[in-house]
C-alpha cells in the first residue's frame, strides 16, 4: 500500500511534468490566435519519430535540441503554410488542422508502420526496490521532469520579463489593445507557434523515450492536454502547470487503484464538474471584449 | 539537416507568395473561358427544364427549397441513378475496380453519418468530434440484445431500441455540453469517443477489440443489400432536408452566425442546438443499425474510433458543410474514390491522398464541392441566388 502510493507519487510527478509541456503549447495557441490546433498533437509525434530517427545516426545529447528545433520549425511552416490563411474561420481552422493531425498520422503509418520504434534520451534505471517503491523508476523520467521544469522556467521569464513575450501575453489578453499599443500580432502569432511546436517536441522525445514512438502515441496525451486547459484556464499558463499535476496524479492514481481500462473517466468526471460550475477554470479570466 | 529545413522554409515562403498570383492567371486565362463555355452548353438545357423544375417550385418548392431547370435535373437523375444502381452497377463496377454496389451500399451508409453530423454541426457551428459514439451506441444495443436478450429477437424490435439508446446517449452528451460555447462543445465530444473506445475495451461484457460476430447481415445478395442501405438514406435525405429548410434550420443557421442575437430575438439557443442534437442522434442511430446488417460486426474499429468520426467530418466538409444534399454527394465521392479510384493503393497512400483532397476543399473551396457545382448550375442563365 506504501509502496503503491510512493509509486503514484513518483510516476505522478513525472507524467505530468510532460502534461504540462504539451498543454502549456496548447493552451497558448489558443489564448493568442483563438485556435484550436489538433495538430499540436501530429507535432508531439513528429518529435518522437525525428528524434528516433535522428538518434541512429549522431548522439542523444546532439540529437535532442536538434529535433526541438525541427519540430518548432515545422509548428512555424504549418502556421504560414496553412493556418494564417484560414484562421479568420474558427470552424475551418479546427477542422484543417485535424486533418492535418490525422494525415500525418497516416503519412507515419505507411512510412513506418504500426509497430512502436524504440528510442531513448538517456538509458538506464534506478531501482528504488529498497525504498518500499516498486517500480524501476528510468533516468529518462528524471531527466524528463527536469527539462520539463526548465522548459516551464524559461517560458515564464520569456512571457513576464521580455518585451517580447510580454507582447504574447498582451495579445492573448486583448488582441485590439495588442494592437493600439503597436504589437504586430502577426509576428506575435509566428513566435506563438514556433515557442507551441518545441515545447511539442521536447514533450514528444519525452513521450517516446519511455512507451517508443507509435502513430496513435499523440491521441491520449492530446485529450489529457485539453481537459488540462479547460481545468486550468484557456490561456493560463500558471493554470495549465497546475492542472497538469492534478489531472497526472488523477491518472495515475486510476491506473494503480482502479484499473488500467478506466484511464480517463475520472479526468473527464472532473471535467465536466469544471464545465458545468467552473468553466473558467481555475485561473481562466474572462476575455476583454474587443 | 537544419539547413534543408531552412531551405525549404525559404522555398516554401516565396512559393506561397507567388501561388497567389499564379491562382489568380489560371483563374482569369482557365477556368473562366471554360465556365463561360459550359454555360453557353448549358443555358438551353436549362430553359427546356424551367418548366419542369417550376411545377416543383410550386408544389414543393416551400417545404424542400426551389431549383432552377438544372438543379432540378441534377437531383432528379441523381434520385434515378440511386434507385435504378441495381441494374447498371453491376455492369458499370468491372470498370472501376468492381465491387461498386458494396462501395454504394458502404457510400449510403456513410452519407447517413455524414448528413446527421451535418445537422447539428454544420448548421449550428458546434463542431461535434463524436458523433460515432452515436451510431456505436446504436451497434452495441443491436449486438448485446442478441447476445444476451435473445437472438431471435425481431429487427424491428433490435432497431428501434438500438435507435432510442442512440437518442438517450445523443441527449447524454448534448445536455450538459451544449450550455458551453464555442470550441469546449468540441473537445468534450472529442474525450467523449476516447472514452467510449476505453469502455469497449474496459468491460468485457462489451466484447473487447474483436467485439461481436454473432448479428447476422441483413442479406448476402449484393443487390438487395444496396437497396436495404439507399432507400433509407434516401428517406432521411428527404426528412433532414425538410427539417434544415423550416424555420428549424433557419434557428440553427442563426445560432452559427450569432447566438447572443438569437438570445436577443426571444429565443432559447440551447434548447434547439438540443433539438438539433437530437434530431442528429436519430437518423445516427439509424445509420448504426444499417451498419451492423451490412458488417455482422460490431467492434470498437468499425464502429467507435475517432477516424470514423472524423471521416464523416470529411465528407460534409467535400461536399459542403450545411446543405444536407452536400454531404451526401461527399460521401459518395468520398467512398468512390476510396474503395473504387484508389482501391490498388495501401491503406494508409489511400487516406493520406483523401485527407490531402480534405485540406485542399477546407483551404480553397470553403463552400464545398457539391455546394460550389450546385450554385454554378443556379447562375448559368446569369441570374443568382
Amino acid at each position: 500500500m506504501l509502496g503503491d502510493i510512493g509509486t503514484l507519487v513518483l510516476q505522478g510527478t513525472m507524467i505530468s511534468a510532460v502534461y504540462a509541456l504539451i498543454a502549456i503549447g496548447f493552451t497558448m495557441i489558443f489564448g493568442v490566435g483563438g485556435t484550436l490546433n489538433l495538430a499540436h498533437g501530429a507535432l508531439i509525434m513528429g518529435g518522437a519519430y525525428v528524434f528516433a530517427l535522428l538518434s541512429r545516426e549522431i548522439h542523444a545529447a546532439v540529437a535532442f535540441p536538434v529535433t526541438i528545433a525541427v519540430i518548432a520549425l515545422l509548428s512555424w511552416g504549418l502556421y504560414q503554410v496553412l493556418v494564417r490563411w484560414v484562421e479568420e474561420n474558427v470552424v475551418i481552422t479546427f477542422l484543417a488542422t485535424v486533418v492535418v493531425a490525422i494525415a500525418t498520422t497516416e503519412f507515419v503509418l505507411y512510412q513506418f508502420g504500426s509497430s512502436p520504434i524504440g528510442m531513448t534520451l538517456i538509458s538506464g534505471a534506478v531501482n528504488l526496490e529498497p525504498y518500499g517503491i516498486n517500480a524501476r523508476t528510468r533516468y529518462v523520467q528524471f531527466v524528463g521532469f527536469v527539462i520539463s521544469w526548465i522548459a516551464i522556467g524559461l517560458l515564464w521569464y520569456y512571457v513576464t520579463h521580455t518585451d517580447d513575450g510580454r507582447s504574447v501575453l498582451a495579445a492573448s489578453m486583448s488582441e485590439r489593445g495588442a494592437q493600439l499599443t503597436g504589437v504586430d500580432l502577426h509576428a506575435v502569432r509566428s513566435k506563438t507557434w514556433l515557442i507551441a511546436g518545441a515545447l511539442a517536441g521536447t514533450a514528444g522525445v519525452i513521450l517516446g523515450s519511455t512507451g517508443g514512438a507509435t502513430p496513435l502515441m499523440w491521441l491520449n496525451p492530446l485529450a489529457l492536454a485539453f481537459i488540462i486547459v479547460v481545468i486550468g484556464g484557456i490561456g493560463s499558463i500558471k493554470g495549465s502547470v497546475i492542472a497538469a499535476y492534478v489531472i497526472g496524479f488523477l491518472e495515475q492514481f486510476t491506473v494503480t487503484f482502479i484499473g488500467h481500462g478506466f484511464r480517463g473517466i475520472l479526468s473527464l468526471v472532473v471535467l465536466v464538474v469544471f464545465l458545468l460550475y467552473m468553466p473558467q477554470g481555475l485561473y481562466g479570466r474572462e476575455f476583454a471584449h474587443d | 539537416m537544419i539547413s534543408t529545413i531552412l531551405l525549404l522554409g525559404t522555398v516554401l515562403a516565396t512559393v506561397t507568395r507567388r501561388l497567389g498570383n499564379v491562382a489568380g492567371t489560371v483563374r482569369r486565362e482557365v477556368l473562366l473561358p471554360i465556365g463561360q463555355a459550359l454555360e453557353r452548353l448549358l443555358a438551353p438545357i436549362d430553359r427546356a427544364l424551367e418548366p419542369a423544375a417550376n411545377a416543383y417550385n410550386r408544389s414543393l418548392g416551400p417545404y424542400f427549397g426551389t431549383m432552377t431547370g438544372l438543379q432540378f435535373a441534377l437531383i432528379l437523375v441523381s434520385v434515378v441513378a440511386l434507385l435504378t444502381a441495381g441494374v447498371w452497377a453491376p455492369m458499370v463496377g468491372p470498370l472501376v475496380g468492381g465491387g461498386l454496389l458494396r462501395t454504394l451500399a458502404l457510400a449510403s451508409i456513410w452519407a447517413i453519418f455524414a448528413m446527421s453530423w451535418d445537422i447539428q454541426s454544420g448548421y449550428t457551428g458546434y463542431i461535434s468530434f463524436g458523433h460515432s459514439v452515436l451510431s456505436g451506441a446504436a451497434g452495441y444495443t443491436t449486438a448485446l440484445l442478441i447476445v444476451h436478450v435473445d437472438p431471435g429477437l425481431s429487427i424491428w424490435v433490435t432497431a428501434s431500441v438500438s435507435v432510442l439508446a442512440a437518442l438517450v446517449i445523443g441527449l447524454l452528451i448534448a445536455l450538459p455540453t451544449l450550455r458551453l460555447e464555442g470550441p469546449y462543445f468540441s473537445l468534450i465530444t472529442f474525450v467523449a469517443v476516447l472514452l467510449f473506445y476505453r469502455l469497449t475495451t474496459a468491460f468485457s461484457s462489451l466484447g473487447g477489440i474483436p467485439g461481436f460476430g454473432q448479428p447476422d447481415v441483413f442479406t448476402w445478395d449484393p443487390v438487395m443489400r444496396y437497396y436495404y442501405m439507399a432507400i433509407p438514406m434516401l428517406l432521411i435525405a428527404l426528412g433532414l432536408t425538410f427539417m434544415a429548410r423550416s424555420n428549424l434550420g433557419m434557428i440553427l443557421v442563426a445560432i452559427r452566425e450569432n447566438e447572443s442575437a438569437v438570445s436577443a430575438a426571444g429565443i432559447n439557443p440551447t434548447k434547439f442546438k438540443i433539438w438539433s442534437f437530437a434530431l442528429s442522434s436519430i437518423p445516427m442511430g439509424i445509420g448504426g443499425v444499417l451498419l451492423v446488417g451490412f458488417t455482422g460486426n460490431v467492434d470498437p474499429e468499425t464502429f467507435v474510433i475517432v477516424d470514423n468520426s472524423i471521416e464523416m467530418i470529411a465528407m460534409a466538409v467535400i461536399g459542403g458543410m450545411s446543405s444536407i444534399l452536400g454531404p451526401l454527394g461527399g460521401a459518395f465521392l468520398f467512398e468512390f474514390l476510396n474503395h473504387q479510384l484508389f482501391h490498388s493503393y495501401s491503406t494508409p497512400v489511400r487516406y493520406l491522398f483523401l485527407w490531402g483532397l480534405v485540406l485542399l476543399v477546407l483551404v480553397f473551396a470553403r463552400d464545398g464541392l457539391f455546394r460550389m457545382i450546385w450554385h454554378r448550375l443556379g447562375a448559368v442563365r446569369g441570374e443568382s441566388e
